[in-house]
């Protein structure tokens, strides 16, 4: 199923732009990780605003209300949740669900790029018995030519410089930088330093580059290329929706203002939404309406 | 937010888990690769190379003790006191073939070892996945190289003078053995996985990813005739009784006359024969992936046949009037079995 549905196609698309490219199989790897990344960008623009509506709910006031409200009471809490999600027009699974989507995606695409870097009898047997009938001259295509530039595709990358006793693993250190530099230009500043959740994902931030670098350094380099196009064009996709925090990799930048609601809530919970609490008692039709997410994040990082 | 970051945070760790198992298939699957001398059968399989005894399985030394990450699947080679064995991560050496101690290592070498290595009138011929075919000594020195433009899957084959490549580049070379030096290569339109065979009248034959089997003159390379099939041939030819025997990946098995590629016979089998056939006394095994053997005689009617659990990717290996049979993605992978009736003889159990 898995196959029929993923590797088969992903598999076949590969081979047919390294077909159309000439057989080459880095550009081919490249092209083909663009194309995808083109393909899911309308569900990756859903999650970014699905998280932002996410984001602007932690700053409403009627919710902060609601939480003071029934901290006690699990259960009218979450009632009152899904209401608020309703009258505010929030899908909670708006952020998680396209990459939901997208995940299998993704690897899938893994696994077309190992399988078609067939470096076994095994494995070439499998390439062959994904390739569609009459779709490609398979007596042509086989063997790939797995060489870009200085490395071969099917093997971990080494660059052996004159003079140098051991070969420099420099894909695997491209990959731990730009694995690194997506993570931090992606990440929204978390208005509260002890929150736990933030921490894991710094946490997160720092182990994510580490193991990928691993994969990189231990697997074929071709995965290597295809982590790294896929970093470039995901920072450049969230970069052309606005959403990069430019201040979190470069050290000059200004850093995006917190809100003041998102430094109220950073406060001790009781002081905070007291005060919001009483803010919104003194005026209870007051709500501000939600804005248009892409707006409103655009606003915070000015 | 929160509900946001924890949500990133799991399918961070969800990918990460996922990347991980799916590198679970990259260390390379393959099949035992089996050789034999009178009373022992070597098999690589996995993480380590057995030597079995052919009279009751028992083992005799395994390499390496600890088992590493190393994987071994190219068939072993004994010869003059060696047995050469060649992983996937890059190692050519030598063990005694009596006890298993390691005599040396070879590491020069980029690729996999996935053919066996040859070894005439003292050279040892090493292809590797490096596009390579390496020449050492007995010591394990570098004689000569010879490059090719891709990959080296196929075990070569000599008449003492030249050496027969067959490499993943379309191409079979003829080198001369003594310098290594290219005497002719012919392109046979597709990749050339398994070895040529070699008639004692100084013809090969090979079959090609092009789906064709061709008769080749080894003095000039000229082509003495050509077969087109309709599926794969993903196997090497058996000859025998002047004829050559194979079968294709859509379960069909061959017979063709070796002097002229004429139709002998040709039957259904109905599982992919993706292995060297084997010449018994009575006739001809084809291994099936479905993990089955069948036995022909040379007339094509059925003898007998044997199914076990997994796959057989390979033709099983003669030993007196047993076969040993390697079998990949099963329970057991090394099998000693009645050539004449396919019966077990024992089934060999590796040490924890």
């Amino acid at each position: 199923m898995w196959e029929a549905i993923i590797i088969k196609p992903f598999t076949n698309a590969l081979l047919f732009i390294y077909n159309i490219v000439g057989g080459n199989f880095g550009v081919a790897i490249i092209l083909f990780t663009i194309l995808i990344r083109l393909i899911t960008h309308p569900l990756m623009v859903k999650q970014i605003k699905g998280a932002q509506g996410m984001q602007e709910l932690q700053k409403n006031p009627e919710w902060l209300q609601i939480q003071e409200k029934y901290k006690g009471d699990k259960e009218k809490l979450a009632q009152e949740q899904m209401r608020l999600y309703k009258e505010l027009g929030i899908n909670p699974f708006a952020s998680c669900l396209p990459t939901l989507i997208q995940f299998p995606i993704i690897i899938g695409l893994y696994q077309a790029v190992i399988a078609a870097l067939a470096s076994t009898p095994v494995d070439l047997l499998n390439l062959l018995r994904n390739i569609y009938p009459g779709f490609l001259n398979v007596a042509s295509l086989i063997p790939l030519n797995s060489k870009f530039l200085w490395m071969d595709l099917g093997m971990p990358e080494r660059l052996n410089i004159p003079g140098i006793s051991f070969g420099i693993p420099v894909l695997v250190v491209i990959v731990v930088i730009t694995t690194y530099v997506q993570s931090k230009l992606i990440a929204t500043p978390s208005a509260n330093p002890k929150d736990q959740t933030a921490a894991m994902t710094n946490a997160m931030n720092l182990y994510m580059p580490i193991f990928m670098g691993y994969l990189a350094y231990t697997l074929a380099s071709g995965l290597a290329l295809y982590f790294i196009a896929s970093n470039l064009i995901g920072i450049l996709q969230y970069a052309m929706l606005g959403k990069v925090n430019w201040a979190n990799v470069i050290p000059w930048m200004k850093k995006p203002e917190v809100s003041p609601s998102m430094k109220s809530a950073a406060k001790p919970a009781v002081k905070s939404t007291t005060s919001t609490a009483s803010k919104s008692r003194s005026k209870p039709t007051a709500r501000p309406p939600m804005k248009p997410a892409s707006k409103s994040g655009s606003k915070s990082k000015k | 937010m929160r509900y946001k970051k924890f949500t990133t945070a799991l399918l961070v760790l969800l990918s990460a888990l996922l990347l991980a198992s799916c590198t679970g298939n990259l260390s390379g699957t393959s099949w035992p690769g089996i050789s034999t001398t009178d009373d022992t059968i070597y098999v690589a399989y996995l993480n380590r190379i057995y030597a079995v005894r052919a009279q009751d399985g028992s083992v005799v030394w395994q390499y390496p003790d600890k088992a590493g990450r190393e994987t071994y699947f190219a068939a072993p080679v004994v010869a003059d006191g060696h047995l050469i064995a060649g992983d996937y991560q890059n190692n050519l050496f030598s063990l005694d073939p009596g006890s298993g101690a390691l005599q040396w290592t070879f590491s020069e070498a980029k690729g996999k070892w996935i053919a066996s290595p040859l070894v005439v009138d003292g050279k040892i011929l090493a292809p590797n996945g490096d596009a390579t075919l390496y020449a050492l000594d007995l010591n394990g020195s570098l004689l000569w190289k010879f490059p090719t433009k891709r990959a080296l899957w196929s075990q070569p084959v000599s008449d003492g003078q030249h050496v027969y490549q067959a490499s993943m580049d379309h191409r079979i070379y003829a080198i001369d053995l003594n310098n290594g030096s290219e005497i002719w290569s012919v392109d046979l339109g597709g990749a050339v996985l398994y070895s040529p065979i070699l008639s004692e009248d100084g013809v090969l034959y090979v079959s090609s990813l092009a789906r064709n089997l061709v008769a080749l003159n080894t003095t000039d390379g000229s082509v003495l005739w050509e077969r087109n099939f309709e599926s794969d041939l993903w196997t090497q030819p058996a000859l025998a009784n002047g004829n050559l025997f194979f079968g294709d990946t859509k379960g069909l098995v061959f017979a063709v006359s070796a002097a002229d590629g004429s139709d002998v016979w040709s039957q259904a089998i109905n599982e992919p024969v993706l292995g060297r056939p084997t010449e018994i006394t009575e006739g001809i095994i084809f291994p099936t992936e479905n993990g089955s053997l069948i036995a022909v005689n040379f007339k094509g009617e059925r003898l007998w046949s044997r199914a076990f659990e997994g796959a057989i990717y390979t033709g099983p290996v003669k030993i007196g009037d047993t076969l040993a049979v390697g079998i990949a993605q099963g329970k057991e992978f090394l099998k000693l079995i009645n050539a004449s009736t396919g019966q077990d003889v024992w089934t060999f159990v590796a040490p924890k």
